[in-house]
């Protein structure tokens, strides 16, 4: 009974958080008041289950097409179960949809996508990141508008969750499952030096980390071969500093770098590196060097995207170990619990070259709905949409980041990936000189704000 | 007369069918070449003039991306030239010699000169990923072979973060490229040692000359021509290397490992700049065509 | 081998050209133990508990994976096939566009000879966008073709510079000797000048070998379906967004070279012994 709770906890949560999107989207005022009984939302989620079977029944008796789809889905993604368990429903449900799917690794897919683009060669469907990387495509006109498939599957996908997709206000993606960045502490560090539970406050967290440092343990491991690991750090520290509204409006372009607080905060982060709280030979790692240093317990704190629920669940010696928490508010006045860095950013789009994108639409929407339910049963994150059916199974990590998103205050989306293109690489290149203090906190602000229109 | 202009038109015959005969021999080889590798330079060449994405309409911006190659400091173009040539500087001067001398150590028929051999080409069949993994393991800053070699030597303050230190960071990525086509350089040569025929070192050898002196004298001379594409090979091979560098450092830190080939990779598919992409393949492509011409001709001077 | 040594060197020499030979040959082959240990092992051992060493556990299971998920035998049959054909077409092409440029007297050969040379100053990158665009525009994607042109015209530079290499060293006096015997350009060429080509045809191998068979950017582009992908895209499929088992990459690895090398080590001794054939007195 505590699990589902959790879970109705949540999905309260989402109705009113206010979660930031990169396109032009109306958003719902963060307000917690107004949060429903979770009794009555347990009530609707099992109604659902039920209308979902029924609209299987119905759409069966249309004329025989092929669908084709990309995805990142490979044989060791932690999706791929998700993505296999989904597909055989969907192929159970239309067998007059002949459907086909390839896999590709994620580096490559992005130069597969972009060039299928440009040649106007994608397949009917396909997966893309939500905000920056699915908006360069809608902008040239090469993705389908889902406004009018959405309108079906309104009651169970949330409006909210759209917000990363939707350009000029028309929705143009499926959101998958959603992720933020969670602390992840292993307990069994933490105990050495007397802590029973995360910090909740900053000051106690650096306390920790001192009492850790003094004891010869590591408190973070952060790879910083791929930049998008400091980033994990850096943006939470910015937003518990200078509050999620500022951070936001920045990785939106609504106002600039230049900004006081945000140079402050970067100080802060940067203290955190010279005071020697990090690895220091974390700077030539990749993140699977990273994580396998923290699961071998070499680190006492590790920052990264919920989605390693999933594999530190899946390692039976290292899973009792583990708590996920959230990061500690550092300036009280800006900034409080519950805003959070992530969001949806797995979407599926369709390609408006296919022949049949009216039909591929739906197919898209009800694939995303399978995929998120399995995905989220698996722990591989939270589900963008409503989650139905029974979620006791989920592993304790991914209930307990349920449990802190349902909470939640406002989200603001990874800076790379709200960011365009080429900002993003601008901005991944000072974090990775920040990392190396290369730079200081007004130097970030102000080369970011002249490197950055 | 008559006669005179018979021998005319059966020249033009010959000529005629010459020509004809050197048509279909390139035109294969035409075909291939110009539908995969020049029409592509010629958009690109194209392509370099303007400020586009790679799906949406390019606005024609002249000289700009050039421009903004060599004056936007972010962009770390001259970084990653000067990091290939000092690539291309270790490849000439410390892979090839050593390259030509297993080759000529090897073409004087050493016992199991063909056991060698084969060893010595092995790295360059394995998959870069392999050597770059490797070298990751040897470079690990925690449990790495080389760290731990000088933690047991006592010479533990030479300890590096090795592929996450400026200073260092270079270093890890030309010892492995050097390493691993050496064999491929070796083969090169040794091919061309052994076509150095027999008689022709015996002769040598029968005037009192060492063996030294008959690699130095008489093999090196022969060979040279594979010198040459040697040469170029490593030189245009460091200006467009690709793969270890992403292993390794991914240009890291700091971008202070960028090379050509990473940065225009990043412009195309990361950055969504598709113009300024085309701006740096064709410099590369300028920049390797120049230092071919460069080579051929200094080995022309030297033989005169 | 060595009957034509005359002056045999010091001993001592002997022995220090030997000792270094070997600890070359060592070096050399560490990466393939490397390669076939770290195939057997799990993450856990990879990164940090036994880097170096044999397996704890030797995990088979990671090859039963590369093959059966990661359908390795068939990415390995579809890299062979476009290797080959590849390399069969470029060496026919170099090999004609090289007689007409080294052994035909005509005003412009040296400009052909450098407009060929300038595929080896391209880079791969460079090209992908355009040449996509141009084969989805005819419906050439997802064919073994696909693959095929673009990599015997890439590995063609190459060919033709060493082919030009072993064609010089034949001597002219083998043409005119066939022209009197009444054989035109064309019955010179493949009557004489192809069968003397022969110890080219390994080394031009070789070569064109290496560029094909890891080349992973066009054959990730161009090929959408799984029936048709090469060898390299297939062991990157094997990687995930967030978390890699390597164990089964190494496995993919490890398919993926060791029959190339043990066919090298057989082969290796008709290489050398075509190049000693090839070698002309003279």
């Amino acid at each position: 009974m505590q699990k589902k709770r959790i879970v109705s906890m949540f999905m309260a949560g989402l109705m009113t958080l206010s979660l930031f999107g990169c396109g032009s989207a109306s958003q719902p005022a963060a307000d917690t008041g107004s949060a429903p009984e979770p009794a009555k939302q347990e009530a609707t989620t099992e109604a659902k289950a039920e209308e979902k079977t029924e609209t299987v029944a119905e759409t069966t008796s249309e004329e025989p097409i092929s669908l084709n789809m990309w995805c990142i889905a490979t044989e060791s993604d932690s999706n791929r179960h998700s993505y296999e368990a989904a597909i055989a429903d969907m192929q159970a449900n239309h067998p007059e949809i002949n459907f086909t799917w390839e896999a590709f690794e994620n580096q490559s897919y992005k130069t597969k996508i972009k060039a299928a683009v440009s040649a106007n060669e994608m397949p009917d469907i396909f997966f893309t990141w939500s905000c920056a990387f699915l908006g360069d495509f809608v902008e040239a006109g090469k993705v389908y508008c889902l406004d009018d498939a959405y309108q079906n599957y309104k009651s169970e996908l949330p409006e909210v969750m759209l917000g990363n997709s939707t350009y000029d206000g028309k929705h143009y993606g499926v959101p998958l499952t959603m992720n933020i960045v969670g602390l992840f502490a292993n307990m069994e560090l933490l105990k050495e030096v007397g802590y029973e539970e995360i910090p909740g406050t900053y000051d106690e967290f650096i306390a920790c980390c001192d009492a850790l440092k003094a004891k010869g343990i590591i408190p973070f491991g952060c790879a910083g071969k791929e930049t998008w690991c400091v980033t994990e750090y850096l943006e939470s520290v910015i937003e518990k500093s200078a509050g999620a509204d500022t951070l936001n409006d920045i990785f939106l372009g609504k106002s600039t770098w230049n900004n006081q607080d945000v140079a402050d905060a970067v100080d802060t982060f940067q203290s955190l590196v010279t005071n020697g709280y990090f690895d220091p030979s974390g700077i030539g790692l990749t993140n699977d060097e990273v994580k396998n240093n923290f699961m071998a317990g070499k680190y006492a704190f590790y920052m990264n995207g919920t989605w390693n629920c999933a594999d530190f669940a899946a390692n039976a010696e290292f899973f009792p170990k583990v708590k996920v928490g959230e990061f500690p508010v550092i300036n009280a006045d800006k900034s409080k619990l519950g805003q959070l860095i992530g969001g949806p950013s797995d979407t599926l789009a369709v390609a408006a070259s296919s022949p049949n994108a009216e039909r591929a639409a739906d197919y898209a929407f009800e694939l995303g709905k399978l995929i998120c339910h399995y995905g989220y049963l698996d722990g591989c994150g939270l589900p963008a949409w409503t989650p139905y059916g029974d979620t006791s199974s989920v592993n304790e990590l991914t209930q307990t980041v349920a449990g802190i998103v349902a909470g939640a205050d406002s989200m603001v989306l990874f800076g790379d990936t709200a960011m365009s293109a080429d900002s993003a690489n601008t901005y991944l290149s000072y974090v990775d000189q920040v990392y190396g203090c290369l730079l200081d906190g007004s130097q970030f602000i102000e080369g970011l704000s002249k490197d950055i229109q | 007369m008559e006669k005179e202009k018979n021998v005319e038109r059966e020249r033009r015959k010959k000529e005629l069918k010459k020509a004809f005969a050197i048509f279909i021999f390139l035109l294969p080889g035409l075909l291939l070449f110009i539908s995969i590798l020049i029409a592509p330079i010629a958009v690109s060449v194209y392509r370099s003039l303007y400020d586009w994405n790679g799906f949406s309409e390019g606005t024609f911006i002249g000289f700009n991306n050039y421009i903004e190659l060599f004056t936007n400091g972010s962009i770390k173009f001259m970084t990653s030239l000067k990091n290939s040539l000092i690539l291309a500087f270790f490849s000439v001067f410390v892979q090839l010699p050593f390259a030509l001398l297993l080759a000529l150590l090897l073409g004087r028929g050493a016992r199991r000169e063909r056991t060698f051999l084969s060893i010595f080409f092995m790295p360059v069949l394995i998959s870069t990923v392999v050597i770059g993994q490797l070298w990751l393991k040897i470079y690990n800053p925690d449990y790495g072979l080389l760290n731990r070699f000088l933690d047991a030597i006592n010479m533990g303050n030479l300890k590096h973060v090795w592929v996450g230190d400026v200073k260092t960071a270079l270093g890890s990525i030309i010892v492995p490229t050097v390493w691993q086509y050496i064999g491929y350089h070796m083969l090169l040569m040794y091919a061309g040692v052994k076509g150095v025929s027999i008689d022709l070192r015996e002769a040598a050898m029968l005037d009192g000359a060492t063996k030294w002196q008959v690699d130095r004298y008489v093999v090196i001379p022969i060979i040279k021509p594979i010198i040459r594409v040697s040469v170029i090979f490593a030189v245009t091979g460091s200006l467009k290397t690709y793969d270890l560098v992403r292993i390794l450092t991914e240009g890291g830190p700091f971008q202070s490992t960028e090379v050509p080939s990473t940065l225009l990779e990043n412009m195309l598919f990361l950055r969504n700049r598709y113009g300024m992409g085309s701006t740096i393949s064709v410099m590369l492509i300028i920049l390797c065509f120049a230092f071919a011409l460069l080579i051929t001709a200094a080995f022309k001077e030297k033989d005169d | 081998m060595e009957s034509y040594t005359l002056k045999e060197e010091k001993p001592y020499l002997k022995v220090i050209t030997n000792i270094f030979l070997i600890i070359w040959a060592l070096i050399n082959i560490f990466p393939i133990y490397f390669m076939f240990t770290f195939s057997l092992k799990s993450n856990d051992e990879i990164f940090g508990s036994n880097i170096i060493g044999l397996p704890k556990n030797w995990l088979w299971s990671n090859f039963a994976t590369a093959m059966n998920t990661g359908n390795m035998g068939l990415y390995f049959f579809n890299s062979l096939l476009v290797t080959t054909l590849a390399i069969g077409i470029s060496m026919m092409a170099a090999m004609m566009a090289c007689y007409a440029i080294t052994r035909i007297r005509w005003k412009f050969s040296g400009l052909a000879n450098a407009f060929f040379m300038l595929g080896l100053t391209i880079p791969i990158q460079a090209s992908i966008v355009p040449v996509y665009v141009v084969l989805s525009k005819l419906h050439w994607l997802n064919k073994y073709s696909t693959l095929i042109v673009p990599y015997s015209a890439f590995t063609l530079s190459m060919a033709i510079l060493i082919c030009s290499g072993f064609m010089a060293e034949i001597p002219t006096a083998l043409d005119e000797a066939a022209r009197i015997d009444g054989c035109g350009l064309f019955g010179t060429f493949f009557k004489i000048i192809l069968p003397l080509m022969k110890p080219a045809v390994s080394t031009v191998g070789v070569y064109s070998y290496l560029q094909c068979w890891n080349e992973f950017m066009f054959a990730n582009v161009f090929i959408s379906d799984s029936a048709h992908r090469t060898l390299p895209v297939g062991i990157k499929a094997l990687s995930g967004q967030h978390t890699t088992e390597w164990g089964p990459i190494g496995a993919a690895l490890v398919i993926a070279t060791f029959p190339t090398l043990i066919f090298y080590i057989f082969l290796s001794g008709k290489i050398q012994a075509s190049f000693i054939a090839g070698a002309v007195k003279g």
